[in-house]
C-alpha cells in the first residue's frame, strides 16, 4: 500500500460518459492483483472530502516494468466529474493498491468472466492476468452487458485477446436485447466453466450468483460500497456475510472481490 | 532551525508532540504501517472497545455530507480480550502510547473494562466514552447527563489507576456541565468532541441515507462548534482537556492548542489524507521556528479576548 502523489499521462472520453485516465505510479503496483482498487483524492477541496475508490483496469508496462496504471471510470457524480476535467501532466494524490483481488486457482482452464456496464473494469486486468497464467483463452469467455451499446466497453479488448464475448443491451442498439445473465446461463447449460468471474450492479451479481450457485460453479464476485478509508480503520464499508452471522465482512479489507457463496447480497 | 519542543503532557502521560489519533478512525493503528511512521505519533487512540466483540450497525454506515461525513458505524470492534491478545503486541513495541477507548452497556460494563485493562502494562491510558450516538442501549445516556457520567466514571476510577481521558459529546445543551462533573468524578483528563448527531436523507427514495437513521457528524463540518467547546471546557476545568472536531491541518490544531487543548486528535482526516498526522505535526513545528516559538507548550491556551 502506498500513498503517492503522480502525473496523469491521459485522459480520454471513450464513450458517453465514459473515460479513461493513465497515472503514473513508482512502486509497489508490481504485485497488484486484478480486482484491486485504488483511491483517489480530489484536491484540497473539502466540501467532497472522501477519498473515491477505482478499481485497476490496466496496468501500464514498458519492458517488463510497470510505468502506470489505468482506470476506466464514469461520470456519475461530482468527483467523477472533476476526473474528467484532469489533463495530462496533472498531479493527483493516489493510495494503493488496496483490498483484495481475483483469485486464479491452478486447476482452471475455462473461464466465463461476466460485466454489467462499467463492472467491466476491473475485468481487463483479470483478463490479462488469465493470459499470463498460459491459459487458453479460446477456451474463455466473456459477458458483456449494458443500458445500450455506450455502455458496453472493452468488447475489442477482450476481442483481441482472443476471447469470445456475448453482448446484451437493455434496449437492444448492440448484441442482444435482454439480460446478460440469459447468454450467460445458456452457455453454461452447453459447456460447463471451471470458474465464474463477475463484477457489475448488484442485481445482476445476484442473479449470477443464483446461477452459479444453481451450476455448483465456483464463482467470485466484485462488489462496491460507499468507503471513507479504504484501509480498514473506519469500518464504513460493512456487508453481510453468509455464513458468519455474528461479524460483517468489510468491503475493503476482506474485499472486494468474493466467493460469491459468501455474501449476502 | 532551532529546535521546537514540541512536547506536552496529559497529566502522567508524556506526548512527543500534542497530535493523537482518535478513536474510530485509526484502527487498531497497524493498519496505517505502511503509510506513515508510528513512532511520530503523539498518541494512538484505538477503536472503542467492550468487553465482548461487538456486530455493530447494518449498512449502510456512512454516508458523505458537506464539508463531513455521518457514520453509524454502531461500535463494531473486535473485544477486549481479542484486542489485548492480537493487536497490543504490536502497539507495545512502538515509542508511541497507546490509550484504549471504552464503552459499555451498563456502568458495570465500564467498570469490568476498567479492570480488565489495569492489568495490562502496555496500555498508557483509557479514553472513556460515555458520548456514542449510535449505541441504542448505552452510550448517549452516560453523555447527556452529569450524574450518569459522574457514576461511570467513579466506577471506573476505583477499578484502574490507570490515567482516566474522559471523552465528551457535544449533543448537550451546556457541555460545561458535563465536564465539572467527569472532573469531580476523578477524571484525569477531558477529550471533545465526539460526533455530532444528525441525518441526511435520499429525496428520491424517501429513505434515510444511513440504515441506522441517524449518525454521528465529523470532519470540517464541526470544526467551529468544537473549538467552541473546547475553549468554553478549557476555562472551565482544571485537568488537561484535548480537542477534537475536523482538525485537517496544522492551523486547524493550533486553533484547538490556543483555545486551550495540551493536545489535539485528529480522527476523519486519516481517512482523506493517511499522512495527516504527520503533516499536522510537521505544520505546527514550522509554524512555532517561524514565529520563533520554542515550545509549543507556550502557545497552548493564548487566546487573547
Ligand atoms: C471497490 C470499488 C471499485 C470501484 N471501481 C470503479 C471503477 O473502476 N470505475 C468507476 O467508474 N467507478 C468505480 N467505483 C465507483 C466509484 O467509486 C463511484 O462512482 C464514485 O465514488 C462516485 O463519486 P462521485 O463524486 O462522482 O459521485 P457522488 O457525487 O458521490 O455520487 C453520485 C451518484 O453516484 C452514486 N455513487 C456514489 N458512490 C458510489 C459507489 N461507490 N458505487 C455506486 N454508486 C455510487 C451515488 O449514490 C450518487 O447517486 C468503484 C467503487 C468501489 C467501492
Ligand atoms: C468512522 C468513525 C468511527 C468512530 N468511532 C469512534 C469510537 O469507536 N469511539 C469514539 O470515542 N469515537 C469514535 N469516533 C469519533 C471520533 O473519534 C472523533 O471524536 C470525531 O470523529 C470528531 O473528530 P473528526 O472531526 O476529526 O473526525 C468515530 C468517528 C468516525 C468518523
Ligand atoms: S472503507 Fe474504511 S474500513 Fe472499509
Amino acid at each position: 500500500m502506498f500513498q503517492e502523489k503522480n502525473q496523469v499521462l491521459w485522459n480520454e472520453n471513450i464513450s458517453g460518459s465514459y473515460y479513461k485516465i493513465g497515472l503514473t505510479c513508482n512502486k509497489g503496483y508490481s504485485d497488484a492483483h486484478p480486482g484491486q482498487f485504488i483511491t483517489l483524492r480530489f484536491g484540497d477541496d473539502i466540501a467532497r472530502l472522501l477519498r473515491r475508490p477505482f478499481s485497476i483496469h490496466r496496468l501500464i508496462t514498458k519492458d517488463d516494468c510497470i510505468k502506470g496504471i489505468e482506470l476506466l471510470y464514469k461520470v456519475v457524480g461530482t468527483c467523477t466529474q472533476k476526473l474528467s476535467s484532469y489533463k495530462k501532466g496533472n498531479i493527483i494524490d493516489l493510495l494503493g493498491p488496496l483490498g483484495n483481488g481475483f483469485v486464479i486457482p491452478d486447476n482452471v482452464r475455462r473461464i466465463f468472466i461476466v460485466a454489467g456496464g462499467i463492472g467491466v473494469a476491473p475485468m481487463f486486468f483479470l483478463a490479462s492476468s488469465i493470459q499470463k497464467t498460459g491459459i487458453d483463452l479460446s477456451e474463455c469467455q466473456v459477458f458483456i452487458g449494458g443500458r445500450s451499446k455506450h455502455d458496453i466497453l472493452c468488447k475489442d479488448d477482450f476481442l483481441s485477446m482472443g476471447i469470445t464475448a456475448d453482448i446484451t443491451t437493455d434496449d437492444g442498439s448492440a448484441g442482444k436485447k435482454g439480460l446478460i445473465t440469459v447468454p450467460l446461463e445458456s452457455e453454461i447449460k452447453k459447456n460447463r466453466p471451471d470458474i465464474i468471474y463477475a463484477c457489475g450492479p448488484p442485481a445482476m451479481l445476484n442473479a449470477v450468483a443464483q446461477i452459479a450457485e444453481k451450476y455448483a460453479t465456483p464463482c467470485q464476485i466484485s462488489i462496491e460500497t460507499i468507503m471513507a478509508c479504504g484501509m480498514g480503520a473506519c469500518l464504513g464499508c460493512a456487508v453481510e456475510s453468509k455464513t458468519d452471522p455474528d461479524k460483517y465482512l468489510h468491503v475493503c479489507k476482506n474485499g472486494p472481490v468474493f466467493d460469491s457463496g459468501l455474501l449476502r447480497i | 532551525m532551532k529546535h521546537i519542543d514540541l512536547q506536552t503532557d496529559i497529566g502522567k502521560i508524556k506526548l512527543k508532540n500534542p497530535v493523537i489519533t482518535a478513536s474510530g478512525t485509526f484502527g487498531y493503528g497497524r493498519e496505517f504501517e505502511e503509510l506513515i511512521d508510528l513512532n511520530r505519533l503523539g498518541a494512538i487512540i484505538v477503536k472503542g472497545l467492550s468487553l465482548k466483540p461487538a456486530k455493530g450497525n447494518p449498512p449502510p454506515r456512512i454516508v458523505e455530507t458537506s464539508c463531513g461525513m455521518l457514520n453509524a458505524i454502531g461500535l463494531e470492534n473486535i473485544g477486549i480480550e481479542a484486542f489485548i491478545k492480537q493487536k497490543l503486541p504490536f502497539l507495545e513495541q512502538l515509542s508511541t502510547p497507546t490509550l484504549v477507548n471504552i464503552y459499555g452497556k451498563s456502568v458495570e460494563e465500564y467498570a469490568d473494562l476498567a479492570a480488565r485493562i489495569d492489568e495490562v502494562e502496555g496500555i498508557a491510558g483509557i479514553e472513556i466514552n460515555i458520548s456514542c450516538p449510535n449505541v441504542k442501549t448505552g452510550g448517549i445516556a452516560f453523555g447527556v447527563d452529569p450524574e450518569s457520567a459522574a457514576e461511570v466514571v467513579r466506577a471506573v476510577r476505583t477499578r484502574t489507576t490507570k490515567p482516566l481521558m474522559v471523552k465528551l459529546s457535544p449533543n448537550v445543551t451546556d457541555i460545561t456541565e458535563i465536564a465539572r462533573s467527569a472532573e469531580d468524578a476523578g477524571a484525569d483528563s477531558l477529550s471533545l468532541i465526539n460526533t455530532i448527531t444528525g441525518m441526511a436523507i435520499d429525496i428520491e427514495t424517501r429513505h434515510p441515507k444511513l440504515a441506522n437513521i441517524t449518525g454521528g457528524l465529523s470532519g470540517p463540518a464541526i470544526k467551529p462548534v468544537a473549538l467552541r467547546m473546547v475553549w468554553q471546557v478549557a476555562q472551565t476545568v482544571k485537568i488537561p482537556v484535548i480537542g477534537i472536531g475536523g482538525i485537517m491541518k496544522a492551523e486547524d490544531a493550533l486553533e484547538f492548542l490556543i483555545a486551550g487543548a495540551v493536545a489535539v486528535q485528529v480522527g476523519t482526516a486519516n481517512f482523506v489524507n493517511p499522512c495527516s498526522t504527520i503533516e499536522i505535526t510537521e505544520g505546527i513545528e514550522a509554524f512555532l521556528a517561524e514565529r520563533k516559538i520554542s515550545s509549543v507548550r507556550d502557545i497552548i491556551g493564548t487566546l487573547e479576548v
